[in-house]
C-alpha cells in the first residue's frame, strides 16, 4: 500500500485523517457557523491577552528570584567572603565553597566514567535488557533526591560509622547517573550508522569503531549533557542533608541552615552562598550549550 | 584513518554474507541469527556488562533498602500506615495519613496554579510570540529550571513569605466564592505558598513539555483548520490543543512527578504541621517534607523504619507518577515530543 | 585535528579530577589514617551551638592539627547518632534515658556536662515591656489555647501591665522533640495544675504540642526567625539566641515566687543549687531564690567510655577539659553562665573515664 508516509511527504504534511480529528474539523465549521468573524475574533484577542497575561505570571517569578539574590547577595560577596573561612562572627565561605567542589568531584568520577559505560550498553545492545535499562534510567532520573540521600545514609555512613563527603559524593552520583545516562545515549545515537557500518565494515573491533567514531561524534553530546546534569547535581541540598559531617561543607547546606536563622548577617550570608551558587549554575550551563553550539558547528 | 587500513585483518565479514548462494544456487538470506558475531575485545564486554549490572545493582539496591527498612513500621501499624492519622512520634504514633494528604493537596493546588499558565505560556511561546523573542524567552524560562530549589527556598522564605503574610493572604480571605479556602490567620508558612513554591519550579517542566507536544502537530491540521475558516485562535483550541493532547498529559504527569519530590524547598515553606490543613493559609506538612525534618532525629528501630516507610510511599507514588508519564512520552512514538528529555534536563 | 585535541584536554581533565577522588575514597573508606591531623565530628543540641562555634573555633585557633565538626541539628539528633555510632560526639540538652542508653551500639556513653544555659520565654508584642511577668499556670493556658489574645485579663492580672494590644496569641512551639520544650512542660507539670491534667507528665510530653494550636518551627532557630516575624507570637528560645537576637523575654515566677528575668547571673543562680548533679538527677527546673531563673538546664556532651582509638581519645579528653575550663570564659557573653565548681569537678572525673 503507497501511503503519504512511503511516497517521502514529511510529517507535517500529513493531515490526521482520524475520526477525531475529523470531528473536530466538523466543529470548526459549525463554529465559523454560528458565530460571526467579529465575535470570534474579538474572542481571539481576548485569549492573546489572557495568554501574554499568563507569560508575565510565569516570567516574574524568576525575574523577581535573580533580582533579589543579586541585590541581596552582593551586599554579602567580597574576597574575603570567598576566601575566608567561617567564624562565630560570620567570616566567610570558603569551606563551603572547597567542600561542595569536593562533593561534587566525588560525584563526577563516579557518574562520568560509569554513565558512559551504560550508555555504551544501551547504544551496542537492544533488546530487553537493554530497554529495561533504559526505562529505569528514565524512572530514576524522577526520583526524589530526598530518597536517594537516605540511600546513601544507609549504605554508607551506618556501614562506615562516619559522616563524610565521600557518601555525599556517592549519593550525588547516583543522582547524577540517570541523567547522563540518557544524554549520553541520546548523544551517541545521533551518530549516523552509516559511520558506525562503515567502521564495522572495516573490520573494526567494535570498541575500536565506539572509540573512533561513536565517542568522537558524541562528544558534544556527551559534554553537554554531562556539564547540564553537573549543573543540576552541584544545586542538590537533599542528598547532602544526612551524609554530609557540618554544614559548612556545603554550599547548599549552608544556604538551608543560615535561611532559617534570625540574625540578619546569617540571612546576609545565606544570600551571599546564593548568588555564588546561582553564578556557578549559570556558568555551567552556559559552558556547557557553548561547547555543544561550538562542536557542533564545527561538524557542519 | 590509514592506520585502520593499515590494520586490517583478512575480513571476518567476507566469510558470512547476509545475501550468500545457497546451495541450489538460489540467492537465499541466510538467517540474520546466524551471522557471525561482530568481534569486539572482552575487555569492552566487561566494561559494558558491568556497567550495566552495577547500574541495575543501584536501582535494586536503592528499592531493597528502602523497602527492607521501612518494613518494620509496616509490621508495627500495618497497611493502615498509609491512610490513618496522626504523626506523633514523642508518642510513638507513627502514621503516615495526614503526611499523605497533605503531600496531594499541595501537589493539587500546584497544578492548578501550573497547569493553565504554563499552557499560556507555551501556546504564546508557539503562537502568538514572534520568533526572535521566543527563544529567549524559553532559554530564560529553561533557566528557571536549573535555579538549585534550595536558592528558590530561599527566596520564597525570606521574600515571598513575609509578602504572602501581609498582602498576599489577607486579600485572598477576602475573595467572594474561593474565600472559604483560605480562611484562618495567615503567618507566612502555608499551604498555599509551598504549592507556589511547586508551581515555580514545575513551570519550566510543563513549559517545555507542552510546547514540544504543540509543535509535533502536523502543520497540515492547522492548515486543514484555517482554509475551513477559523481564527487563529480557533485552530489553537480546536486543532492544535486536541491534538497535542497526550504531550500535554506527559507534561503535567511529568510535572506531577517533579512536585512529589520536591522537599527541600518545601520544608522551609510549608510550616511543618503534620495534621490534615483546614485551610490552604494553615501550616501542613508533606512526606518530603517530614523526611527532610524527622530523618537526622527519628529514634533507631521502629521510629527510623517509619520515616523511611514515608520514602517508600514516596518512592512508590514517584515511580507510579514517572512510569505514567513516561509511557504517555512514548506513547506517540518519539518523533513528535522529540527533545524532550534534554528540555527536561 | 582540532576536536580531537579538545577530547584530549577533556579526557586529562577528567583524569586529573577524577584519580585524586578513587586515591581519596580508597583511604577514606579505610580506617583513619594515622596522621597527626585528627578531625572530631559532632552532633547535637542546637541550644548549645552559639556556645560551641565560639568555644571550638578558639580550641581550633590553638591547636592547628584539630578540626572540629559540629552539627547543631537538635538534641534527638544527637542522641540518635551516637546510638548508632556515626559521631565522635553527641550533644544533648536532657540526658539520654536509661532505654537510650541500652540502646547505643558503642558500649557504655559517658555523659558529661559542659554548659549551663536557659531558656527564654520570648515575645513580640508591639508596645509590651520588656520582662513582662508570667507565672505557670499563666504560660499553660497560652500553651494550652486557653488563652487567645494579648489583652486577656488573665495577662492583666498577672503582669500588672493592662495596656497590651488587642492581638491574637501565636504560639511557636518546637517541631523537633528539643531540650527547650522539654524544660517548659516540666515547669508547666511543675507549677500548673491544669497542665498536669491536660496534658499529663510523661517524659518526653506525648501530648503536647498540641498540632491544632500555633505554629511548629525547627529549632531554636526557626522559632526565633518565627518569632522576629510574627507580631502576636510567643514561643521558647534557648537564652543564647534570644540574647543575641535581642527578643524581648517574661520574667517567669520561680520556685519561691519571684519574677525572673533569664540573664547569665540568673542562670547561674539556678545552676548554683545542683549540687547533687548527676545524668540521672539533672533537672534544675523551677528552682528557688531570689534571682534565680526557673527555666535553666545542664548540656550533656554524650561520649563513648571506649574509644576507637588513643588518638581519637586523647583529642576528645584534650577539647572537652579545654571546654569546660577555658572555655567557659565565653559563656557569659553569650548568653550562657559558666559551669559551678562542683559542675566541672564532675565533669573532669566524667572525663577521666575515657578509654581507648
Amino acid at each position: 500500500m503507497r501511503t503519504l508516509r512511503s511516497a517521502g511527504v514529511p510529517d507535517s504534511a500529513i493531515p490526521d485523517m482520524g475520526v477525531a480529528a475529523v470531528a473536530r474539523r466538523r466543529v470548526v465549521v459549525r463554529d465559523c457557523a454560528r458565530h460571526s468573524i467579529r465575535r470570534r475574533r474579538m474572542t481571539g484577542r481576548a485569549m492573546q491577552v489572557i495568554c501574554l497575561i499568563a507569560v508575565l505570571i510565569g516570567v516574574t517569578p524568576l525575574v523577581a528570584l535573580v533580582i533579589a539574590t543579586v541585590s541581596k547577595g552582593a551586599g554579602a560577596l567580597s574576597i574575603g567572603f570567598l576566601l575566608h573561612a567561617p567564624t562565630p562572627e560570620g567570616g566567610g565561605i570558603s569551606t563551603a565553597i572547597v567542600g561542595s567542589g569536593e562533593i561534587v568531584a566525588y560525584a563526577v568520577a563516579l557518574a562520568v566514567p560509569l554513565g558512559l559505560f551504560i550508555a555504551l550498553f544501551l547504544f551496542e545492545r537492544a533488546g530487553a535488557i537493554a530497554s529495561s535499562i533504559r526505562f529505569s534510567a528514565d524512572v530514576m532520573s524522577g526520583v526524589p533526591s530526598i530518597i536517594i540521600g537516605i540511600f546513601a545514609y544507609a549504605v554508607y555512613v551506618e556501614r562506615f560509622h562516619h559522616f563524610s563527603n565521600v557518601a555525599a559524593g556517592f549519593a550525588l552520583g547516583v543522582l547524577m547517573l540517570p541523567i547522563m545516562v540518557r544524554a549520553n545515549e541520546e548523544a551517541m545515537r545521533t551518530v549516523s550508522v552509516d559511520l558506525w557500518e562503515a567502521g564495522i565494515s572495516l573490520g573494526a573491533r567494535r570498541s575500536r569503531v565506539a572509540r573512533s567514531v561513536v565517542l568522537r561524534g558524541a562528544l558534544p553530546g556527551v559534554v553537554t549533557g554531562n556539564l547540564l546534569a553537573l549543573a543540576r547535581g552541584v544545586g542538590e541540598t537533599a542528598p547532602l542533608l544526612f551524609t554530609v559531617a557540618s554544614p559548612t561543607f556545603a554550599m547548599t547546606l549552608l544556604i538551608f541552615n543560615d535561611a532559617t536563622q534570625p540574625f540578619p548577617d546569617a540571612q546576609q550570608t545565606a544570600w551571599g552562598t546564593a548568588l555564588v551558587l546561582l553564578t556557578l549554575v549559570l556558568i555551567l550551563s552556559v559552558t556547557a550549550r557553548t561547547i555543544a553550539w561550538t562542536l557542533n558547528r564545527k561538524t557542519r | 584513518m590509514s592506520d585502520l587500513i593499515a590494520s586490517l585483518p583478512p575480513s571476518p565479514v567476507a566469510g558470512s554474507s547476509v545475501a550468500g548462494e545457497g546451495d541450489d544456487g538460489s540467492q537465499a538470506l541466510r538467517p540474520w541469527r546466524k551471522r557471525r558475531r561482530l568481534p569486539s575485545s572482552p575487555l569492552y564486554a566487561i566494561v559494558r556488562w558491568g556497567g550495566a549490572g552495577l547500574f541495575a545493582a543501584l536501582v535494586i539496591g536503592l528499592i531493597v533498602s528502602i523497602v527492607s527498612q521501612s518494613s518494620q513500621a509496616f509490621a508495627h501499624s500495618g497497611l493502615s500506615f498509609l491512610w490513618s492519622g496522626t504523626w506523633n512520634p514523642d508518642a510513638g504514633d507513627y502514621a503516615g495519613g495526614t503526611l499523605v494528604a497533605g503531600t496531594v493537596i499541595t501537589t493539587l493546588v500546584a497544578m492548578i496554579i501550573v497547569v493553565p499558565i504554563g499552557l499560556g505560556i507555551s501556546v504564546s511561546l508557539s503562537e502568538l510570540i514572534p520568533r526572535w523573542l521566543a527563544g529567549p524567552l524559553s532559554t530564560s524560562i529553561e533557566f528557571l529550571a536549573a535555579v538549585p530549589s534550595i536558592v528558590v527556598g530561599l527566596w520564597a522564605l525570606l521574600v515571598l513569605s513575609p509578602l504572602f503574610a501581609t498582602d498576599v493572604e489577607p486579600a485572598l480571605e477576602r475573595l467572594p466564592v474561593l474565600g472559604w479556602f483560605f480562611h484562618g490567620p495567615a503567618y507566612g508558612p502555608s499551604v498555599l505558598l509551598a504549592s507556589v513554591v511547586l508551581a515555580i519550579m514545575t513551570l519550566p517542566t510543563v513549559v517545555a513539555l507542552s510546547r514540544t507536544a504543540l509543535g509535533g502537530v502536523p502543520l497540515a491540521d492547522r492548515e486543514a483548520a484555517m482554509a475551513l475558516g477559523a481564527t487563529h485562535w480557533q485552530v489553537v483550541r480546536r486543532t492544535v490543543l486536541p491534538g497535542a493532547r497526550s504531550g500535554i498529559a506527559a507534561a503535567i504527569t511529568l510535572a506531577v512527578g517533579r512536585a512529589l519530590g520536591e522537599s527541600i524547598a518545601v520544608a522551609l515553606v510549608i510550616g511543618n504541621r503534620p495534621a490534615i490543613p483546614h485551610s490552604l493559609l494553615a501550616p501542613g506538612a508533606t512526606l518530603g517534607s517530614a523526611i527532610v525534618n524527622q530523618f537526622a532525629e527519628a529514634s533507631p528501630g521502629l521510629g527510623t523504619s517509619a520515616v523511611i516507610a514515608l520514602a517508600g510511599i514516596l518512592l512508590l507514588l514517584t515511580i507510579l507518577v514517572n512510569v505514567a508519564g513516561q509511557l504517555l512520552v512514548r506513547r506517540r512514538g518519539g518523533r513528535r515530543l522529540l527533545g524532550v528529555r534534554g528540555a527536561v534536563v | 585535528m582540532k576536536r580531537s585535541r579538545i577530547a584530549h584536554v577533556l579526557f586529562a581533565l577528567a583524569a586529573v579530577l577524577i584519580a585524586p577522588c578513587w586515591l581519596s575514597v580508597a583511604n577514606s573508606a579505610a580506617s583513619p589514617a594515622a596522621t597527626s591531623a585528627i578531625t572530631l565530628d559532632g552532633a547535637g543540641a542546637n541550644s548549645i551551638a552559639p556556645f560551641f562555634e565560639k568555644v571550638f573555633y578558639d580550641y581550633e585557633q590553638l591547636h592547628a592539627k584539630v578540626t572540629v565538626n559540629y552539627s547543631p541539628a537538635g538534641s534527638s539528633v544527637g542522641i540518635k547518632d551516637i546510638q548508632e555510632n556515626t559521631v565522635d560526639f553527641g550533644d544533648s540538652e536532657i540526658p539520654m534515658s536509661a532505654s537510650a542508653l541500652a540502646a547505643a551500639k558503642g558500649g557504655t556513653v559517658l555523659q558529661v556536662p559542659v554548659e549551663l544555659g536557659g531558656v527564654a520565654i520570648s515575645y513580640n508584642v508591639p508596645g509590651a515591656p520588656n520582662g513582662l511577668h508570667l507565672d505557670g499556670p499563666t504560660l499553660a493556658a497560652i500553651f494550652d489555647g486557653a488563652i487567645t489574645n494579648w489583652d486577656s485579663p488573665v495577662i492583666a492580672k498577672v503582669s500588672g501591665v493592662s495596656n497590651l494590644p488587642k492581638l491574637a496569641i501565636v504560639p511557636v512551639h518546637r517541631a523537633d522533640s528539643s531540650g527547650p520544650g522539654w524544660d517548659l512542660d516540666q515547669y508547666l507539670i511543675a507549677t500548673s495544675l491544669n497542665w498536669k491534667l491536660k496534658i499529663g507528665t510523661s517524659k518526653p510530653s506525648t501530648s503536647w504540642p498540641l498540632p491544632d494550636l500555633g505554629e511548629g518551627e525547627q529549632l531554636n532557630t526557626g522559632v526565633a526567625t518565627f518569632i522576629k516575624a510574627t507580631p502576636g507570637a510567643i514561643g521558647y528560645v534557648s537564652f543564647g539566641y534570644a540574647s543575641k537576637a535581642g527578643f524581648t523575654n517574661a520574667a517567669l515566677e520561680n520556685g519561691s515566687g519571684a519574677y525572673v528575668l533569664p540573664s547569665s547571673y540568673t542562670i547561674g543562680q539556678a545552676g548554683a543549687q545542683a549540687t547533687h548533679l548527676s545524668a540521672t538527677n539533672f533537672s534544675i527546673i523551677d528552682e528557688s531564690g531570689p534571682s534565680t531563673y526557673p527555666l535553666a538546664n545542664f548540656s550533656w556532651t554524650l561520649l563513648y567510655k571506649k574509644q576507637a582509638n588513643a588518638a581519637k581519645s586523647a583529642a576528645l579528653d584534650k577539647l572537652f577539659h579545654y571546654v569546660v575550663t577555658t572555655g567557659q570564659q565565653q559563656a557569659k557573653s553569650l548568653g550562657y553562665s559558666p559551669l559551678p565548681a562542683n559542675v566541672a569537678q564532675l565533669a573532669k572525673t566524667t572525663l577521666a573515664e575515657l578509654q581507648s
